[in-house]
């Protein structure tokens, strides 16, 4: 059978789990913190116990509104919690409290460039719950931690506005690299502060309605959500194909299904015919958000840079491609570590350089990358400045930037000063031989430059300093070769 | 000294004619001899009130400030957390339940030097109206122990009519204060929804439940509010105002003030009833207040709003009993779903099964806006023409309930059970303050009693209204005749 892909529009959306980075939790007083030994952050809340009752954590509400307006979204001015009834270990009160139908932020949008293509994805709306705890399996029982229990969650729902696995994906980095410069988030997939449900559907090209989703549960990274979007993609156009007669909703019904790395496949979890009833009605232990707009415009004035406006700067201001602006505002560790750096140097151009080629790429196969390297900014900076300075050439610069590497945090300048094979030569005596060589090799050039033409001039030093291998000072063979060639002046 | 009221109690204290010691002993004493026929207590702190009490007597005798309730022995209804004390809710679920904090009317209460004497007993998690669906014990009514003393804070009620504790906290979802206190002939309030923080009181159903205390004098009662009636901070439904001084609220005439009857409502009322209802309203004439007709008719809509709203909360409130971190755990559970299962069949009796498959049911999807909604909507309604009625009047009349006390067995029907609720749930439903007073005993000597709700935040006006209508009354030793004596020591 064949099957043609250029026939269907895959149509995906997404819901965006995001821990917020608040000092407690939600609803309680214990600590919002990850990686601490099982049921150490619980107080009477996270285990559910009788007779606690949740208070909504105003850190929380704050970030929220943080994000509504760093995505151009309405900030509800009323927004209400409600109970979501489930039986689970690892739900200590067997309903989650969550925004069912009043979230606190409405609509918005993210703004991504997708290969080269400005694109505008709009947002449904995103609201406030709490996370569950953690089952862990043993060999004959299971366990409960409830560290997790309680800890803030923002819930970011898309509209269903993306077309393509890479939509998918750009999205999702520009969400994050969002949440990363408001601070709401710290969105570590591997930790899972930001946790992923891809909704997927295709239809044939030009339909309007949509067709059954299918959602991909729990894509710990953006490579597997890709994968797993192409997967089912796949899956679900081979199944359209086959059957091209029967009723869609058959074909395709609604359900939830995992990634299968190894095999690049989708599999089916659960059929959702099997949907439960989660009986929502409002949360009676907590009155509704009530927010002015006062109280919003001063957290919306409050709003530090954003990606799209960083990246407007990196483009314009500092002339740095497209390309490579994207790749330091995607990431914005990087992108604040280059920040650092430009404090201590205004060649933004070589800084990027430095940066994302030739440091990024010195870390490429290693655990730690460059940000917490322990290498500064500043000595990147020195490094660009020396360079930029002649005081050491570009190839011995790559040398300097391996001892870098190799010795985190050694300032350049000592590093230069203790290897005399990075040190400039600016003994006389020792570059006059190759100045008298490259003088006597290139009669023309001499002549020209008597007659004014500088570009004579810069080829006389460049001819120079390769004879050095580079390791002439420049400062010196400009000076040799004036006094040889004007001997009056 | 069992004659003796709370403020009474406290004066002989502070006036050195009784040591705390001498206070807490003669009560504990009362309670060993005469608790074996009222079956109120659950627990008794014998040791741990004792202990309290020496260091109240060791604190007065060196002069040191003492609280406003020191040497007043305080009973406290098991759903309510006493640190380090087991909390059973009557309920075979929680036979080992060990509180792991204190309520906050426990914490307010040992402030203010209270003495804490032990926890009584209730219908399981509040869910009746006779103190017989304990999983425990029948508590018997001390006016005739083969009648029940209502509920579902029956043994509170209890343990004040036959004086031992002379003060005792109840909570209040539906009637489970003031419908006891009338059949024990005792005082019992229901603040203002939000008055008293419910941080530590076992929620049955959250927006409606209030803890409240018992006593057999309104001046006692509003000692209590003093101590209680407190903003708390763990608690997001509290109210956020200062404390008010309702000792000084209480003298002061009502001539000319007006109480509104909701007769309209009230044509259901049995002959005799109307009487002792009719005699009531004379001693307000007495004190020189007007009767008025208020119209408050859908009030007969109460109860059904009334059982959907508390059952949907309580459905959701008690799931959090599943037999995975505390409490029961079913010996023959084999899987996860056995645990919930057989954990929540062993551990729970029939009452509450009942409720929650109620409250489930007009949750799920498909019934929600036939039973759920449409219930919210009748409690909104109720609470606009509470607001109505009040613009008409200072106080509303009403008997507490629609017959006295009943006997032990006697209904059988839930239905019917559910009608000893008909004068009672409004009060929860708009949030309204509401206190029974004993106002007598009809020719089988079972106490009878009258109702009165104020406007919300208005508790001081309705504590003031009641200890005028005490006051006028004159009732004096109104001591059930079995429990009129003193113990052996």
């Amino acid at each position: 059978m064949t099957v043609s892909y250029e026939e269907w529009e895959p149509v995906i959306g997404l819901e965006v789990h995001a821990q917020l980075k608040t000092r407690s939790k939600i609803f309680a007083s214990s600590p919002n913190r990850f990686g601490d030994e099982p049921n150490t952050n619980i107080e009477i809340n996270d285990t559910g116990q009788p007779g606690a009752l949740p208070v909504l954590n105003k850190e929380a509400v704050d970030l929220a509104i943080r994000f509504g307006c760093g995505v151009h979204a309405k900030v509800a001015t009323f927004s209400k919690f409600d109970r979501k009834s489930y039986f689970y270990p690892d739900s200590p009160r067997n309903f989650q409290i969550t925004q069912f139908d009043m979230p606190i932020i409405i609509g918005g949008e993210i703004v991504a460039d997708v290969e080269g293509k400005t694109k505008t994805f709009p947002l449904h709306h995103a609201h406030l719950e709490d996370d569950a705890g953690m089952l862990k399996h043993f060999s004959d029982f299971a366990g409960v931690d409830y560290n997790r229990a309680g800890v803030p969650l923002l819930e970011i729902v898309s509209e269903p506005c993306m077309f393509s696995p890479k939509d998918a994906v750009a999205y999702a980095t520009t969400l994050r690299a969002i949440l990363e410069y408001l601070g709401v988030s710290d969105c570590n997939m591997e930790e899972g502060s930001m946790r992923i449900d891809t909704n997927v559907s295709v239809r044939p090209k030009g339909d309007k309605t949509l067709r059954n989703k299918v959602e991909i549960k729990n894509l710990n990274s953006f490579a597997h959500m890709e994968m797993g979007i192409e997967a089912e993609i796949r899956r679900q156009i081979q199944a359209y194909s086959k059957r091209p007669h029967e009723d869609p909703r058959l074909v395709v019904p609604s359900a939830t299904v995992r990634l299968d790395i190894d095999k690049k496949e989708t599999i089916l979890m659960r059929s959702k015919e099997e949907a439960k009833d989660y009986r929502y009605f409002p949360e009676p232990d907590l009155p509704p958000i009530i927010l002015t707009t006062d109280y919003i415009e001063k957290i919306r004035k409050d709003l530090p840079e954003l990606p799209h406006e960083r990246f407007k700067r990196y483009t314009e201001k500092l002339k740095l491609s497209a390309y490579n602006a994207s790749i330091l505002v995607n990431d914005k560790s990087l992108s604040d570590y280059f920040e650092e750096a430009l404090k201590f140097s205004s060649h933004a151009g070589a800084l990027c350089n430095w940066i994302t080629v030739e440091f990024v790429g010195r870390f490429k196969d290693s655990e730690i990358d460059l940000t917490t390297s322990g290498i500064l900014p500043e000595h990147i900076a020195k490094l660009v400045t020396f360079i930029d300075n002649k005081k050491i050439t570009g190839r011995i610069g790559k040398e300097v930037a391996d001892v870098m590497v190799q010795k985190p945090g050694k300032d350049p300048e000592i590093i230069i000063k203790e290897n005399p094979n990075f040190q400039a030569v600016h003994d006389t005596s020792a570059i006059e031989p190759f100045v008298d060589e490259v003088l006597s090799a290139h009669p023309q050039s001499v002549e020209d430059f008597r007659n004014g033409k500088d570009k004579a001039f810069n080829f006389l030093v460049g001819q120079v300093m390769k004879l050095s291998q580079g390791k002439a000072s420049p400062d010196v063979v400009k000076e040799l070769l004036i006094k040889k060639m004007l001997p009056g002046k | 000294m069992y004659k003796k009221t709370a403020s009474q109690l406290h004066q002989a204290f502070l006036e050195g004619n009784l040591t705390a010691s001498e206070i807490a002993s003669g009560f504990l004493q009362r309670i060993q001899f005469l608790d074996e026929e009222v079956k109120a207590f659950l627990n008794v702190f014998a040791d741990r009130v004792m202990e309290k009490a020496e260091k109240l007597d060791g604190k007065r005798a060196a002069g040191q400030p003492l609280g406003k309730l020191a040497g007043i022995p305080i009973a406290i209804k098991d759903n309510i957390q006493v640190r380090g004390e087991i909390t059973t809710c009557a309920s075979k679920f929680l036979s080992n339940y060990v509180a792991p904090f204190d309520a906050t009317a426990i914490r307010l209460i040992e402030e203010e030097d209270g003495l804490i004497i032990g926890k009584t007993n209730l219908d399981e998690f509040a869910m009746g109206s006779s103190t017989e669906h304990s999983a425990y014990q029948i508590t018997k009514n001390p006016w005739n122990l083969s009648y029940a003393p209502g509920g579902s804070s029956g043994g509170s009620a209890a343990c004040v009519s036959a004086r031992l504790a002379p003060i005792s906290l109840g909570s209040d979802t539906g009637g489970s204060i003031r419908q006891p206190a009338a059949f024990t002939g005792t005082v019992g309030f229901k603040p203002t929804y939000g008055r008293i923080s419910r941080y530590g009181l076992v929620a049955f159903g959250s927006s409606l439940d209030q803890i409240g205390p018992f006593a057999n004098s309104v001046k006692d009662i509003a000692l209590m509010m003093e101590v209680m009636g407190k903003p708390c901070d763990r608690d997001a439904t509290n109210i956020k105002k200062t404390s008010e001084p309702y000792l000084d609220h209480l003298e002061g005439s009502i001539q000319g003030k007006k109480v509104g009857v909701p007769w309209g409502f009230l044509e259901g009322l049995s002959k005799k009833e109307r009487s002792i209802f009719e005699k009531n309203l004379e001693v307000f004439k007495q004190a020189g207040a007007q009767i008025v007709d208020i119209d408050l008719s859908l009030l007969k809509y109460s109860i059904p709003t009334y059982y959907i709203l508390s059952t949907a909360e309580a459905s959701t409130n008690l799931a959090r009993f599943d037999g995975i971190r505390y409490g029961k755990r079913s010996e023959k559970a084999r899987t996860l779903d056995e645990i919930y299962d057989m954990s929540r069949e062993e551990g729970f009796g029939a009452e509450v099964k009942q409720r929650i498959l109620l409250g489930t049911f007009v949750l799920s999807s498909g019934y929600q806006d036939a039973y759920y909604k449409k219930a919210q909507k009748v409690r909104s309604l109720i609470i606009q023409e509470y607001k109505k009625g009040f613009e008409k009047c200072d106080i509303v009349a009403m008997p507490t309930t629609p017959t006295p006390a009943f006997e032990i067995g006697g209904i059988q029907d839930p239905l019917e059970m559910y009608l000893q609720d008909l004068y009672t749930v409004s009060a929860n439903l708009a949030g309204l303050p509401a206190i029974s007073l004993p106002t007598g005993k009809d020719e089988e000597d079972l106490p009878h009693a009258l109702q009165l709700l104020g406007p919300q935040m208005d508790d001081g006006k309705v504590l003031h209204f009641a200890y005028q209508f005490e006051k006028t009354l004159k009732l004096t030793g109104f001591i059930p005749p079995l429990f009129d004596k003193e113990t052996p020591s």
